[in-house]
């Protein structure tokens, strides 16, 4: 069962990376800085900096509960 | 109160609920209305929303008038009681409906890009998933209210034990860092109570601040088509519900790595029962960069309650 969870929160973290990767990226395209503003870009800078960070985290969480040797406990 | 009665209660309050959710829906979908599918679920969902909080509310006083403070079964504690185990599954429904399909709002209109479907049926989820977590908010809250259960609040004066805990638990680093600007002793760690210092120090509060967030400026945005919002208050509750949304983005990613390195804590809000061992193993390993005092975390005497046998 832990490792089934390992998984399915690996995968969360995987698409928060995807998530993450949309803020970052456009907050440094035209549209956003035409139609948003210098304060949008900011927040989707910080926002998705610190959603990519926190994914990260899980994900070596997870990738930690799979290669470790109590993954099947519980 | 008695168990019928409680029974009752929930039962006219479903009855009620679930008569709104159809004049609503019934209203809606009569071919009169003029509105398109998005506003039409705009109303919908702000129809429905009373009846909502208002089911949060009656099952939460259910919940409370069969609160026990303790019940053990062997090695086993019962740690959270059933009601609290759906109520979290209920919440956690709502997070994976509201999240992504907020973040997909969100993006969407600053990216300008549609999918194939309607945006309405996002929209709908959004509705549904944002139903079920203010539903979880009014049920949790007058539950707590009622049983008067405290145990996740740090209490008055407490503040600097519980915050000298929650640094300890942090990487050395970090922990060093945050008891340098706020000026704690690290040296004395002080013993966890029924939750972990992170959970009572920084978790809850900052659940407890995004969750307040998001739905007082969630109500703001959805009423506005029913009720004149001032332009600058819906600027504002727009810019604090995406900051409220990327800060349970946060909070959600952070649960999850803090809950799967504390398995038994895990399997506590799963089936409701923890092995006593296994968390008091739990709550001995939250500081395990100063010397382990002689002093058990968790004194083998101490009732169930003390290791988190104490049900909420």
């Amino acid at each position: 069962m832990k490792r089934l969870v390992a998984i399915l929160e690996l995968l969360w973290a995987i698409a928060n990376l995807v998530i993450a990767y949309f803020f970052l990226t456009n907050a440094f395209v035209a549209k956003t800085a035409i139609k948003e503003g210098p304060p949008a870009q900011a927040a989707l800078l910080l926002g998705g900096a610190l959603i990519a960070v926190f994914a990260v985290v899980l994900a070596r969480q997870s990738l930690q509960v799979l290669r470790g040797p109590l993954a099947a406990e519980g | 109160m008695g168990v019928a009665v409680r029974w009752l209660l929930v039962l006219a309050g479903l009855a009620i609920a679930a008569a709104g959710a159809y004049v609503s829906l019934a209203q809606a979908g009569s071919g009169t209305q003029p509105w398109d599918p998005e506003l039409s679920d705009n109303f919908v969902f702000m129809r429905v929303l009373p009846f909502v909080l208002a089911l949060g509310v009656v099952v939460g006083l259910f919940r409370a008038g069969g609160w026990k403070p303790t019940l053990r079964r062997g090695d086993e504690i019962r740690r959270f009681s059933p009601g609290t185990v759906i109520g979290h599954w209920i919440a956690t429904i709502g997070f994976v409906l509201a999240l992504p399909t907020g973040v997909w709002q969100y993006l969407g209109g600053i990216l300008d890009v549609h999918l194939e479907f309607p945006l309405y049926l996002i929209y709908r989820l959004h509705y549904i998933g944002a139903a079920l977590i203010l539903f979880s908010v009014a049920n949790f809250l007058a539950y707590w209210w009622v049983n008067g259960d405290r145990s996740l609040w740090v209490p008055r004066g407490q503040w600097r034990p519980h915050l000298v805990g929650f640094a300890l638990e942090l990487p050395r680093s970090l922990g060093a860092r945050l008891a340098a600007r706020l000026g704690l002793d690290l040296t004395q760690r002080p013993r966890p109570g029924q939750f972990t210092f992170y959970e009572t120090a920084f978790s809850f509060p900052t659940w407890t601040f995004a969750l307040v967030l998001i739905t007082i400026t969630g109500i703001l945005k959805a009423m506005r088509y029913i009720y004149p919002i001032p332009g600058p208050v819906l600027l504002w509750a727009s810019t604090l519900h995406v900051a409220a949304m990327v800060l349970l983005t946060l909070k959600v990613l952070d649960h999850l790595r803090y809950t799967l390195a504390r398995w038994p804590l895990m399997v506590a809000m799963a089936k409701g029962w923890v092995s006593e061992s296994a968390l008091r193993r739990v709550l001995e390993r939250t500081a395990p960069s100063i010397p382990r005092r002689v002093e058990p975390a968790v004194p083998a005497s101490a009732p169930a309650g003390v290791a988190g046998g104490s049900e909420r």
